[in-house]
């Protein structure tokens, strides 16, 4: 490969610099560096930092070569920066310490003795640039490249600038480092300076000074502490996250050096993103004697960013192509609601109201006022029907989320409490599993365990998203924004459907009836369900692995980012609507009056429902709420309800679809003796029926000669 | 240099390195493995430096990535030569006195991989004397290698005190045994302790371990992975991290800890450094085993062993067959499906009502039979104290940067024992109740949390564990079995123990040993006809109640039991009559667990 032409190259950042300019909103044109060489010549700043980026619309090759030999290009940069500032110098500038007055009169002390002509000066003596910059320069990736894991980083990257991501395991205290060493003679007081580029050196043995090597005196050398420039320096360990590593390996670590302005960026257990060249180093010391072939690598950082640990990347990039695909299905809702927890038979309405609890509904502050749009669910059921699985997957599919018990694994709780500092004494907050989910899920299992002060508290979460504390002088309100799923266990061992909901699940009305959607998972036996289980289960043991479905299971990878893309939009629930809502809400409470209600049906229900329609279309991806979403939500709501109540309905009383649906058409018409068989069909279906159900049913009657139809199949009327 | 006949005992690195392809062709193809040293059976003192040498283990940790020079240029100041030398199966450069390393040209560098792997934890002692018996060289010891040994004259001292135990035993006062003290008068080769070195799983067991360095990356070793490593032996005294000069922290900011430059470099005398030239995975570590042997034959012994088992096995439960097919079952069982959530194959048994009143140390009893068995095995009292103090759960130890082992880092097959009888009312605290909480993720899961501080990850084991309790464990299982005792045999248990120990002759012993570990890796095949299965469990469903609830997981247990029965009778299809077997045995078992009487004795 032929040399590259450096010298050209330093030529094109010097115009990059002085040309370079953005234009921004209004106009006005703003010149990017030239202000920042302003700014660092009147010293009012220190890093100067060149994005890849800008560079990148002037230049696409020289980014290439600054990427890949960074180090020689971030000082190229430097002495480009250096001999550009004094033309960018408007005033005098203030010494800002020591170091200054001192460069000051070494500079002074420079022109004087430049007054003498054709003297021959000892080029060592000379002021090493290092000295008198004041200045950093630093680059700033593309922002199009991608972070590497640390386990990728290899001997290929020597020299580039790279980006990784990681957890900072240590991170030494912040030291002075020597840039430049500054001497003093004993003998002839002649200065002598050293730039010191790695991490140790050897103090020169005697003075080189022209007066000293006349005289032979060989003058001791004494360290100038005030002279010498210093930088701050400061090691940190990053350790890849735990998703970036293999099955069965453990975490890679790397070292990152970082230098000046990118010192005191992090502490240990933050997530952070480092740019910086990935360079090797020769050993010294114990190691290079003993294991001479060996060489340690480090990051020389050019950047250090805290990450937020919800500020996932990947979840925010949009979809592929083949993703795109994948997702391109007609039945969408059914497809992803089979994907959760595919391991787990059936239950396939529970699974469709999880994935609603993770799309979540909008929230609406009309007013000032505030409804949540997130979805709470409580999953009850005997022991053993999966549901302590179903919490577990949902923690790991949410991108945010806390798996917690109704004890509480910590002292904290699950709201929060007021610790008191052992070292300080001072009082502090710290947040339990409920804080800690805020704009996450909360799973809790033994929900019906919980202690009686979180209790209390947890009414608040439940309605209003915040915790109140008042305790030890503290008062103050902590954001809760979390969707609950909570699992809970009957009192008495197994469900009995002959008692209410409290006096099966112990607790107040008051609680549950803030759950969106209460699930009794039972388990009972039925012939044609338990064969289609045994075949599953024999079939996982016969070939060792899942049964293949009709719909294959989206990967958690995708889902995840599916629901981040639906929580992007904010549905509307249009006006005409409403009609159709109220009404359905008004059938609802009248149902509720009529039959032996176990579970409340309040103006909580009316909420419940709109927020599931929300979130309904969210997963459409559409910005308007559509009377299926609204049906689909009143067909969960029954449904759900029904899991409470059809365990009676079936068995003492045995009443068959057929049965239902004709109480249903009764009921429809009332006083009138014809009624639309289309608004049969739309009450139907939101009671969980199906459309050929209600057609058998339909024309079983009328074979009984109950009711007639009409030619066109349009009305029923009763005889 | 390239004379392919030269022997594996006197090959170095530099001829290795002139062939690599032929050497490891030759090397896969050698009949005698057991002509390189193994260093389990061999003490390293006795092995020269830079010799092919094995050991066999199980990975502990693994450390970053190191980079080293694959080429290099030296100088010679004496000759004006150039040379060009390699980094590559070695620690050292073989450099003379007026020779020095160019490190400003010519430099290549490559990765290698550093692990740390420890002799198998648990290895019972039978398998180990077997072990012994084929790989010990005896030679060895009459030659010490000291000549061929690089700059021995100065360090050869450090070998003979590190091998002395007293020198090394240092009291590990409170926590803070890794702080350095500093070095007196007389020149103490360690100053951190030898277990803190040696980081081994289990507690008291002697070990020894050894840093493989590996260059091929390709065969995706993982964590707790058996394998043998053939490789170029390393034991420069001048590798010890001890020796390291006084660093001026003023001038050289620190990059590594003290600590953790002498953890990660131990003194090679013990722990040996190898140059992997080749790494195989090992699927066990029976000795026993050989590698021709055809399942079919192995199949049709299987009733053979299987009797006898059962006899020792009934006899030693005090007259209790059922319990001794339980037990059988147990000892065969291993993982064999892991997807998403779930995993087959685990069989956690819990033998309750053991006659602790009679016998105070029944467990052990029982214990010190099975482990004659098994080639892996530990036994852990399950104490108040134990729960409290012990660390059950491998911990990221970052003032070392190393992964600080707990006894729950076992090799797949490990058959851990744990007895509740010795559990006495008392307070667990925080670390006891973590300490329960990791065994039953194990038992349920087979899963092992690691600590990483920051966060924890989950690794996946494969780990037998049985539970010896009086009453029902507080532990889960997959199958709890109550003991009943026969009368008679609750009289005479001393004399049975004895007259078990008279039967398992050697030659049974070691039928059943290979018996036992064959049966683990026998494919097992579930046929497509399981209208059977399917009929049954639909049944069951339908005289399930509230009482006695049938669940998916009880037909996952059942499966999985049916499995392990059809293959200790050396079937390798599921089959009616087997199935059949499987659901008497479930329903006595059921029987015995729901009339459960006051624990005899």
């Amino acid at each position: 490969m032929a040399m590259r032409d450096y010298s050209a190259d330093k030529e094109s950042f010097k115009n990059f610099f002085i040309d370079f300019c953005q234009t921004d909103d209004d106009g006005n044109k703003l010149f990017k560096y030239s202000e920042q060489l302003t700014r660092v010549a009147h010293k009012e700043q220190v890093p100067f930092v060149v994005e890849l980026d800008d560079l990148y619309e002037v230049n696409e090759d020289l980014v290439e070569a600054v990427r890949n030999n960074t180090r020689r290009y971030t000082n190229m940069v430097s002495d480009v920066v250096y001999e550009m500032l004094p033309d960018y110098k408007h005033r005098e500038v203030d010494a800002k310490d020591a170091l200054d007055v001192y460069i000051e009169h070494r500079i002074m002390l420079e022109s004087r003795n430049h007054r003498i002509p054709g003297e021959m000066r000892d080029p060592r003596n000379r002021y090493p640039p290092e000295l008198i910059r004041r200045f950093e320069v630093y680059f700033k990736d593309l922002s199009t490249s991608k972070c590497m894991p640390i386990r990728e980083v290899k001997a290929e990257q020597i020299g580039k600038l790279v980006t990784v991501r990681g957890i900072v395991t240590r991170c030494t205290d912040v030291k002075p480092l020597l840039v430049v060493a500054t001497y003093s003679c004993s003998a002839c007081g002649a200065e002598t300076y050293q730039p010191v580029k790695a991490l140790q050196f050897t103090p020169p043995p005697a003075c080189t000074a022209d007066e000293c090597r006349l005289n032979k005196t060989a003058g001791q050398l004494h360290l100038q502490t005030r002279g010498s420039r210093f930088q701050k320096f400061q090691e940190l360990k990053i350790q890849e996250h735990s998703d970036q590593v293999p099955v069965g390996h453990i975490p890679r670590q790397l070292s990152v050096y970082c230098r000046g302005e990118t010192t005191r960026r992090a502490q240990p257990g933050d997530h952070v993103a480092v740019t910086g060249i990935f360079l090797p180093m020769l050993n010294a010391g114990f190691r290079q004697i003993v294991q001479g072939l060996l060489s340690d690598t480090y990051l020389e950082a050019h950047s250090v960013t805290c990450l937020n640990q919800s500020d996932e990347n990947e979840l925010t990039e949009a979809l592929t192509e083949e993703e795109l695909a994948e997702l391109a299905d007609e039945d969408l809702y059914s497809r992803m609601a089979r994907s959760l927890a595919p391991e787990i038979y059936g239950h396939e309405d529970v699974k469709k109201a999880l994935l609603l609890l993770l799309v979540g509904g909008v929230d609406k502050r009309p007013n000032g006022m505030k409804i949540r749009g997130n979805i709470n669910i409580c999953l009850m059921g005997d022991p053993g029907v999966a549901k302590s699985q179903l919490l577990n997957y949902i923690d790991r599919l949410a991108p945010r989320s806390q798996y917690t018990t109704g004890r509480g694994s910590s002292g904290v709780g699950l709201t929060a409490a007021v610790l008191k500092d052992p070292f300080t004494g001072e009082m502090m907050l710290e947040g339990g599993a409920l804080v800690l989910a805020d704009q996450g899920v909360c799973c809790i299992d033994e929900f019906d365990k919980m202690a009686d002060a979180d209790r209390t508290a947890i009414h608040e979460v439940m309605e209003q998203q915040t915790i109140s504390i008042a305790k030890a002088g503290i008062m103050t309100c902590l954001n809760a924004r979390v969707s609950i799923l909570a699992a809970a266990n009957p009192a008495y061992g197994r469900y009995n459907p002959k008692r209410t909901i409290e006096q099966n699940i112990q607790l107040p009305a008051a609680l549950l009836s803030r759950f969106d959607l209460l699930w009794l998972i039972q388990d009972k036996p039925n012939r044609d369900k338990d064969l289609e289980l045994a075949k599953h289960i024999a079939y996982v043991h016969q070939h060792s692995s899942q049964p293949p479905t009709q719909v294959r299971a989206l990967s958690m990878k995708l889902v995840r980012r599916y629901v981040a893309l639906t929580k992007r939009k904010q549905p509307v629930v249009p006006r005409n609507l409403a009609d159709y809502i109220v009404s359905s809400y008004v059938e609802l409470r009248r149902e509720a009056r009529n039959s032996r209600d176990v579970t409340f049906t309040s103006a909580r229900n009316l909420l419940a429902i709109l927020r599931l329609s929300t979130a309904l279309a969210r997963l459409r991806l559409s910005d308007v709420v559509e009377k299926e979403d609204v049906s689909e939500a009143i067909r969960l709501v029954d449904v759900s309800k029904q899991s409470l109540t059809h365990i009676d309905e079936n068995v003492q009383r045995g009443i068959s679809a057929t049965d239902r649906i004709f109480a249903i058409v009764r009921d429809l018409a009332g006083t009138n003796t014809t009624v639309k068989i289309a608004d049969v069909i739309e009450r139907c279906v939101d009671k969980g029926f199906k459309p050929d159900q209600v057609d058998a049913c339909i024309e079983e009657y009328e074979n009984l000669n109950v009711w007639q139809v009409n030619q066109v199949r349009t009305k029923i009327t009763f005889m | 240099m390239q004379d392919i006949t030269h022997d594996f005992e006197t090959v170095s690195p530099e001829i290795w390195r002139a062939n690599e392809e032929k050497w490891k062709e030759r090397l896969l193809k050698l009949q005698n493995w057991h002509k390189i040293p193994l260093i389990n059976s061999n003490a390293s003192h006795n092995l020269s430096d830079a010799s092919l040498a094995r050991f066999r283990g199980m990975v502990q940790d693994m450390h970053n990535p190191e980079f080293y020079f694959e080429e290099f240029e030296v100088f010679n100041s004496s000759t004006n030569e150039i040379q060009t030398k390699s980094g590559k199966f070695t620690d050292t450069a073989s450099i003379l006195e007026n020779e020095k390393i160019n490190y400003t040209e010519n430099l290549k560098s490559a990765q290698r991989q550093t692990m740390v792997v420890v002799s198998l934890p648990g290895l019972n002692e039978w398998a180990q004397r077997i072990e012994d018996e084929k790989n010990y060289i005896k030679h060895l010891e009459n030659q010490p290698n000291t000549s061929k040994r690089l700059n021995a004259p100065i360090l050869k001292r450090s070998y003979d005190e590190t091998e002395d135990e007293n020198a090394m035993e240092v009291v590990e006062g409170d926590n803070k045994k890794h702080a350095r003290h500093v070095e007196d008068t007389k020149d103490q080769p360690s100053s951190v302790s030898r277990e803190h070195l040696l980081n081994f799983p289990l507690p008291d067991v002697p070990s020894k371990s050894c840093i493989v360095k590996i260059y091929d990356d390709s065969e995706n070793i993982k964590i707790n992975d058996m394998v043998e490593v053939v490789g170029f032996l390393s034991v420069d005294p001048a590798l010890s991290g001890e020796f390291q000069q006084e660093k001026n922290p003023l001038l050289e900011p620190m990059v590594e800890s003290e600590v953790e430059t002498i953890t990660h470099n131990p003194p090679p005398s013990l722990v040996p450094r190898l140059h992997a030239v080749y790494i195989k995975k090992l699927d066990h570590c029976n000795p026993l085993l050989k590698d021709s042997v055809d399942e079919e034959s192995l199949l049709r012994d299987a009733n053979t062993s299987r009797e006898h088992l059962l006899k020792a096995l009934s006899e030693l439960l005090l007259g209790d067959r059922l319990a001794a097919e339980y037990l059988i079952c147990h000892l065969i069982a291993c993982v064999y499906l892991r997807q998403d959530t779930i995993t087959l194959g685990q069989f956690c048994l819990n033998i309750s009502n053991l006659p602790t009143q009679k016998y105070p140390n029944y467990a052990k009893q029982l214990y010190d039979i099975i482990k004659q068995f098994v080639t892996k095995s530990y036994y852990l009292p399950l104490t108040v104290d134990n729960m409290n103090t012990i660390a059950l759960l491998p911990k990221k130890d970052y003032d070392c940067n190393r992964l600080t082992s707990g006894i729950l880092q076992l090799s797949k097959h490990t058959h851990l024992v744990l007895d509740e009888t010795k559990m006495e009312q008392g307070r667990l605290d925080a670390a006891g109740v973590q300490n329960l909480a990791a065994l039953g993720s194990l038992i349920k899961q087979q899963k092992v949390e690691y600590d990483f501080k920051y966060y924890k990850m989950e690794f996946d084991s494969d780990i037998a564990v049985l539970i010896l309790s009086e009453g029902k464990s507080l532990l889960p299982s997959d199958v709890h079995v109550p003991l009943r005792p026969e009368q008679s045999s609750l009289e005479i248990f001393n004399a049975i123990v004895e007259a078990a120990t008279y039967y398992l002759k050697e030659d049974i012993m070691d039928m059943i040993r290979v018996y036992l570990t064959r049966l683990k890796l026998v494919k097992f095949t579930i046929g497509e006809d399981l209208k059977f299965v399917n009929d049954d469990f639909v049944e069951m469903r339908s005289k399930s109640d509230s009482e006695n609830p049938v669940t998916a997981d009880d037909l996952h247990r059942l499966l999985v039991l049916a499995r392990l029965v059809s293959l200790s009778r050396g079937c390798s299809t599921l089959g009616k009559e087997c199935w059949d077997i499987t659901k008497r045995m479930e329903d006595e078992r059921i029987g015995r667990v729901k009339n459960r009487v006051a624990p005899t004795l």
